[in-house]
């Protein structure tokens, strides 16, 4: 998951974060690290970029970007596999 | 129409700089000097902007915290280039995803309308918003537009600027179109290279415009013109005259005249040809030996022409015989855009 919070931080440019900084549980959107829509498709490009993985569908995101713990989970259960 | 308040972002760290020690010209690029932008711009908006957003942003917010408003009834830019730093992101990431997993956020701010979009959103200012994008002429016609706002009497307070950067690719770029000195020229002179060519320049300025005076003005803007692509000495002279005619001045009242010479041979024949006919034996300076040469360079001519009608002071130890009250600026860029403002002290 460290290295997940770090691109993260790189790919929404989060400079004043460390990767410590952002709890494995912590809410990414609104009053966790208060992300909004467009770095959810920032994520959404990360996934893809890093991970090969796309989303199956939009309404999956709000689930899979709830917290770094639960993208690493999705990351887990889809690497390797197409959802394309 | 009065300014209120200018602030810019430039080469130059501040006025009193250009006064004491200005930033000298040492190779062919002048690179702005920027503020700390965190004890400007809230840190959630500053990671999603570039470099000339920041520069834009910062300048308006400075303009309007010295003006001590809050709220303008417009908020109208110019700018040639646009957001070139974020333009060439996206590209890049075009070309190296093969047009997949283009990221989002340099797509929205490589728009030429993103500064002026990202001061509305930073003030939640739902008022008018417009973004000039004419090349040469960027600068002019947002000012045409805050002026005739406010003289139709629709608004009384008006941010307008202009902003432009030059990155490392896109002075590459216009370097090998010859827009750039080549050779080496005496240090901090460009005037004196006899070739062809100018030095790179970017800035962000920006002014409050308002109807009515305040009591504490910069200076008061009586009136500005364009004129486009000349077709020769005569046409610059006459459009130069009528302009002066239409403000009912003389040429003998101009206390100082602010130009815009770039060290490009071709270029400065211009203004020798004016210095020589229509605006003879009225003190001058030239400002792009500050600023570089860029389509909206204008902006930084009038910035420091309301600090010198503000401050009473000229820089480069350029003496008058009183004190400035009355100072025209004459720009041209390439000598296709060509624009005059007339400002008096107030």
């Amino acid at each position: 998951m460290a290295d997940l919070k770090k691109q993260i931080i790189a790919q929404l440019n989060l400079k004043d974060l460390k990767p410590e900084d952002i709890g494995d549980d912590q809410p990414l959107f609104v009053e966790g690290l208060g992300l909004d829509s467009i770095d959810a498709l920032e994520l959404i490009v990360l996934l893809q970029q890093e991970y090969k993985i796309k989303l199956a569908n939009a309404e999956e995101g709000q689930s899979v970007f709830r917290s770094v713990r639960t993208m690493a989970q999705y990351i887990t259960d889809h690497q390797g596999k197409s959802t394309a | 129409m009065y300014i209120r308040a200018a602030a810019g972002i430039s080469p130059q760290s501040s006025f009193e700089q250009i006064l004491a020690d200005p930033v000298p010209v040492t190779g062919s690029r002048l690179q702005c000097m920027e503020p700390d932008y965190a004890k400007l711009i809230d840190p959630k908006m500053i990671r999603r902007m570039s470099r000339i957003i920041k520069m834009g942003v910062a300048a308006a917010i400075q303009c309007l915290e010295e003006a001590g408003e809050r709220m303008p009834d417009a908020i109208i830019a110019g700018t040639a280039y646009g957001c070139l730093g974020d333009t060439e992101v996206f590209l890049q990431k075009m070309v190296e995803n093969d047009e997949q997993l283009l990221t989002p956020t340099a797509f929205i701010q490589s728009t030429h309308n993103t500064v002026a979009a990202q001061i509305a959103l930073l003030l939640k200012c739902h008022s008018y918003n417009n973004t000039f994008v004419h090349r040469g002429f960027s600068f002019e016609n947002a000012m045409t537009d805050a002026l005739s706002l406010l003289k139709d009497g629709q608004m009384k307070t008006v941010l307008a600027g202009g902003i432009d950067e030059i990155t490392d690719t896109s002075h590459t770029i216009l370097k090998r179109f010859g827009l750039y000195k080549k050779e080496p020229f005496p240090a901090g002179n460009i005037f004196q290279t006899g070739s062809k060519g100018t030095i790179a320049g970017e800035g962000a300025s920006f002014f409050v415009l308002q109807s009515e005076a305040s009591g504490n003005d910069y200076a008061q803007l009586t009136g500005m013109d364009t004129f486009y692509k000349p077709a020769s000495g005569e046409e610059i002279r006459q459009h130069i005259s009528a302009f002066l005619e239409r403000q009912n001045i003389n040429r003998e009242d101009i206390d100082l005249v602010i130009s815009g010479e770039n060290g490009d041979m071709k270029n400065d024949a211009v203004y020798d040809m004016v210095y020589q006919t229509v605006l003879s034996g009225i003190a001058h300076i030239p400002f792009k030996h500050l600023s570089g040469e860029y389509p909206t360079a204008s902006a930084f001519a009038l910035w420091l022409a309301a600090n010198i009608l503000k401050a009473g002071k000229l820089p480069g130890g350029i003496q008058t015989k009183k004190t400035p009250v009355t100072v025209l600026i004459y720009n041209h860029y390439q000598h296709i855009y060509h624009s005059l403002y007339l400002l008096a002290a107030c």
